[in-house]
């Protein structure tokens, strides 16, 4: 099951988006809306690390519960650092 | 106890030391964490006696060496929580676990054997600590800034963080090894949730470890870290309350990973000696899980007393509240089953029973911690001691049950009725002597050795219920030793109503367990012939899943049952198995798993006092490191075959084989870890003003073109790995080379990159920086250097496997069959990878 031609897209748009970050922080876009940056940057990452997980890793052709044993790894480590920084605001 | 006629193999009898070190079975591995614990016992256990002796009056000046009582508490607490209770219930679940589901061995089973050796030379290093300038003197909780080296200065503070960190890497291994056999092992026929009451809590249990342990790994390697390098985090500004945050997250789920063990004893005990199924057990096991998912969203009730803002602190009441519910509704199926069956006192019950009257005790007492008000009154005194015992040693005393319970399947005899209820009256009395007068004493400060003289009457009557409770266990040993020697035989099943398959084996049962397939999907448990179940499976088209065939209420697990002239009875099974030949036998016995915790602990051990600058640190560090190479490499080329089951349950990971779930639930333990770096930076990044921190404490040195440098280096070697796979698909041994090669060089690109901005920052002369951006300059720089050195040292580890790999590539590895070791790694390189891709923009952008 090779899908050399899948793999090779995912990792050019892995690139680009990578590209993308640098150049919002490059741009001033941070300086002028922190936060709309911030949203962007994040999500960016967010479907990098998805494509790495579900592609790369094979994610998407195993069964359901192995993505499940990693989101509940995320779960926790969301869980502890969003109460604990919530606490101090 | 021995069985000698146990499939030869060259495994050494019972009776031969060599075997206790090169043993991976089990059964071994069970009987040496129970011996090793039970050893921590007796040692904490004394420390626990001196503290009760200071305490007999106040300023009674007994442990008069300076720090001596800060020692002894906090050596009492850290051995019995880490070191006793928890390897105490791994000892029970080691022996009995594979047993009860059916499966020959754990699934991995020399990375059992090294989770125990890594386990006792933990405990080695933490009784080095006290000839090292003393032990660590925080308390178990170690609470910051206490446990930074400016206040635990002594070499002795640094080991113990070493061997914590040691004991974690320990439980670790055990978590992913037990929950990779339990969702891969199980015999045909047994769903998951028809697991016998101690192997479900043991299996919600290792999920909990899983999760919460890698909590406090976080924070047991930043403190490490503080003690080794010069970096800042829990003295700085919100660093006390981010210790706090990161030892409770793990600390909370820590009380419920010790008490479930004891919940699973305590439900096939009750069972067992009333005769009847678990009142409601459906409704017990959907408790059971709703605390363990409950336990990781309650752990600031310990922390009302801090800092955090009063709707946080609301909030956590009423999930402490809730999770109260739960545990209400599996005491009340403990009272209902034995009214509704037919109690028979014998030694285990008795402990069960003392030890759901001592929890209820515990639990009601804890209610009063949970409210906001009351806490304020209560916390940092002897309430929460007594409390804190009254449910931790209820747990503790369910195990002393399990004890007697499972005595005779491991050794084969019986233990002295009399003399266990004699331990148990004394036991029984000592305990509330020892921890009920501390509710009336409560106003004691707790860690403190003076207190007020109108209490003294409560503290005598608590250090005499020390003693007496102490002086039980003698009865204990005298019991065991002797009836080890000359009780008398036990057989199969000395207990009339006992229900699980550990009952349907030999006692001690053989080196492999089963006399053939444990098989559940008739309605009971019966053992298959294995050629047999080839053929119906032939026939069927495949075998049942956890979907499909109901498995048994198993009420019937004390014999091989028959069904359809398809059975072997136990003994039959035997004879056969003994003329078979047996080519595909699993190995049991590799030293490497001592060598590289041998090597383990030598290396940390040197670590501990590297920053003293004797050398002769540096030569343990240099020596551990060597030893620790020598042992992996000998480990991976040694041969050690470790079938997996053909005919097992194997829902919801069918098609998963075993390493890869193993490398998955690792994963899920590293992605905590890491959780627990990024977490902290981002916590004290809030503490310290969100947008303030670029402008205060980043220099105009640190850019992002470095970072996305390294990011599309990792990328690539990513894809590398990617090519490598798809080149071992198509049998292409140059492919795979070449793409490894590339993957190296890359991961070896993305180090040189940092190790250059690294030193480009360390050297940067600006007026907010006159002397660099070092480690220790402010609390950015160090989360910064901390968190991405981490991210580096997983980049380190994957080239030192690339090192393995890449000559075992050139001579044909990988192709064919042999692929999967390659996309094992890399699952692990691309994990790596996704780190970086939220490390680039949180350290680089934003």
């Amino acid at each position: 099951m090779a899908h050399t031609k899948l793999y090779t897209g995912i990792f050019v748009v892995l690139m680009a988006f990578s590209t993308i970050q640098a150049v919002v922080e490059m741009t001033g876009l941070l300086d002028r809306a922190y936060w709309t940056a911030f949203g962007i940057i994040i999500v960016l990452s967010t479907i990098k690390a998805a494509l790495v997980a579900g592609y790369f890793q094979h994610l998407r052709w195993e069964p359901p519960a192995v993505t499940y044993v990693a989101l509940g790894g995320l779960f926790a480590a969301l869980t502890l650092t969003t109460a604990a920084a919530y606490s101090i605001l | 106890m021995s069985h000698e006629h146990d499939h030869g193999h060259d495994f050494p009898p019972m009776s031969s030391v060599k075997r206790w070190f090169i043993t991976t079975n089990h059964k071994d591995v069970g009987i040496l964490y129970l011996v090793t614990s039970i050893f921590v016992l007796l040692m904490g256990g004394v420390f626990a006696l001196l503290m009760r002796v200071e305490l007999f009056s106040p300023g009674l000046d007994f442990l008069s060496t300076a720090g001596a009582y800060n020692q002894a508490v906090s050596a009492h607490g850290l051995l019995m929580v880490f070191w006793f209770i928890s390897p105490f219930a791994t000892g029970f679940a080691n022996y009995i676990v594979p047993l009860q589901i059916g499966a020959d061995d754990l699934a991995f089973p020399r990375l059992n054997a090294m989770s125990y050796w890594a386990y006792l030379f933990s405990i080695v290093l933490f009784m080095i600590s006290f000839f090292q300038g003393g032990t660590f003197a925080g308390g178990w909780t170690m609470y910051a800034p206490l446990n930074v080296p400016t206040y635990m200065p002594n070499v002795g503070g640094t080991t113990v963080v070493l061997a914590l960190i040691m004991f974690v890497a320990a439980v670790t291994m055990g978590s992913v090894n037990f929950l990779t056999t339990f969702y891969r092992m199980r015999a045909p026929g047994l769903r998951m949730r028809d697991l016998p009451m101690f192997s479900m809590s043991w299996f919600l249990t290792v999920w909990m470890m899983l999760l919460a342990f890698a909590a406090l790994l976080a924070a047991l390697m930043i403190l490490g870290a503080q003690h080794l390098l010069p970096v800042n985090y829990f003295n700085v500004d919100g660093g006390s309350l981010l210790w706090t945050h990161l030892f409770w997250f793990f600390g909370h789920p820590e009380v419920y990973i010790v008490f479930f063990p004891a919940l699973g004893v305590m439900g096939e005990v009750f069972q067992t000696f009333t005769g009847r199924r678990l009142v409601g057990r459906k409704w017990f096991v959907l408790a059971m899980v709703l605390v363990a998912l409950q336990s990781f969203i309650v752990w600031m009730h310990h922390m009302f007393l801090t800092g955090i803002n009063l709707e946080i602190k609301t909030l956590f009441m009423v999930t402490t509240i809730g999770i109260s519910l739960p545990f209400d509704l599996m005491v009340f199926s403990l009272i209902y089953t034995m009214i509704k069956g037919r109690i028979r006192f014998t030694t285990p019950f008795l402990f069960c029973l003392g030890a759901l009257i001592l929890f209820i005790l515990g639990g009601i007492t804890g209610v009063f911690l949970g409210a906001v008000v009351l806490d304020y009154e209560f916390r940092g005194t002897y309430w929460v001691v007594a409390h804190f015992h009254y449910v931790m040693f209820a747990g503790g005393t369910a195990l002393v049950g399990g004890i007697y319970y499972w005595f005779p399947k491991m050794t084969g005899r019986m233990y002295d009725e009399f003399l266990g209820k004699l331990h148990f009256a004394i036991y029984f009395v000592g305990f509330n002597l020892l921890y009920f007068p501390m509710f009336s004493a409560w106003e004691t400060p707790r860690r403190v050795f003076q207190y007020d003289t109108g209490m003294a009457f409560w503290h005598k009557v608590a250090t005499v219920g020390a003693f007496m409770l102490g002086m039980s266990f003698l009865i204990m040993a005298y019991n065991l030793f002797k009836s080890m020697v000359d009780g008398e035989e036990a057989g199969d099943n000395p207990w009339e109503y006992a229900s699980t398959a550990e009952w349907a084996v030999p006692s001690p049962p053989p080196l492999e367990n089963f006399p053939g397939v444990p098989d559940y999907r008739g309605g009971s448990l019966s053992f298959r012939d294995e050629s047999e179940l080839r053929g119906e499976t032939a026939a069927d088209g495949g075998t049942a899943t956890d979907g499909g065939t109901p498995a048994a209420e198993t009420s019937a697990a004390t014999g091989a049952t028959a069904s359809g002239g398809a059975l072997a009875t136990a003994e039959q099974a035997l004879a056969t198995q003994a003329v078979e030949s047996e080519p595909d036998h699993a190995d049991h016995a590799s030293y490497w798993p001592v060598v590289v915790c041998f090597a383990g602990f030598v290396a940390f051990l040197g670590l501990s006092g590297i920053r003293t600058g004797d050398t002769l640190y540096y030569g343990l560090t240099a020596t551990g490191g060597v030893l620790s190479a020598v042992g992996f490499v000998g480990m991976a080329q040694e041969s050690f075959y470790v079938p997996e089951p053909e005919f097992a349950e194997k829902w919801p990971f069918e098609g998963v084989e075993n390493m890869k779930l193993g490398m998955w639930f690792f994963l899920a333990s590293d992605i905590v870890l890491f959780g627990g770096f990024i977490g902290s930076y981002l916590f004290l990044r809030v503490a310290n003003g969100w947008e303030h921190w670029h402008h205060a404490f980043i220099p105009e040195a640190h850019v992002v073109m470095p970072g996305l440098i390294n990011t599309y280096l990792l990328l690539g070697s990513s894809f590398a790995v990617v090519l490598a796979l798809v080149a071992a698909e198509k049998n292409s041994s140059r492919g795979i080379v070449a793409s490894l090669v590339a993957t190296f060089l890359l991961g070896v690109g993305f180090l040189v990159n940092k190790g250059l901005e690294w030193q480009h920052l360390f050297h940067i002369h600006s007026e907010a920086f006159p002397n660099g951006w070092n480690l220790g300059t402010n609390i950015a720089s160090s989360t910064f250097y901390l968190t991405t050195g981490l991210h580096g040292a997983h980049v380190v580890v994957g080239l030192i496997m690339l090192l393995y790999m890449v000559p075992r590539a050139l001579f044909g590895a990988y192709t064919g069959e042999d692929q999967d070791s390659l996309e094992y790694f890399g699952l692990y390189w691309h994990f790596v990878d996704i780190v970086w891709l939220f490390l680039f923009p949180l350290f680089y952008i934003l």
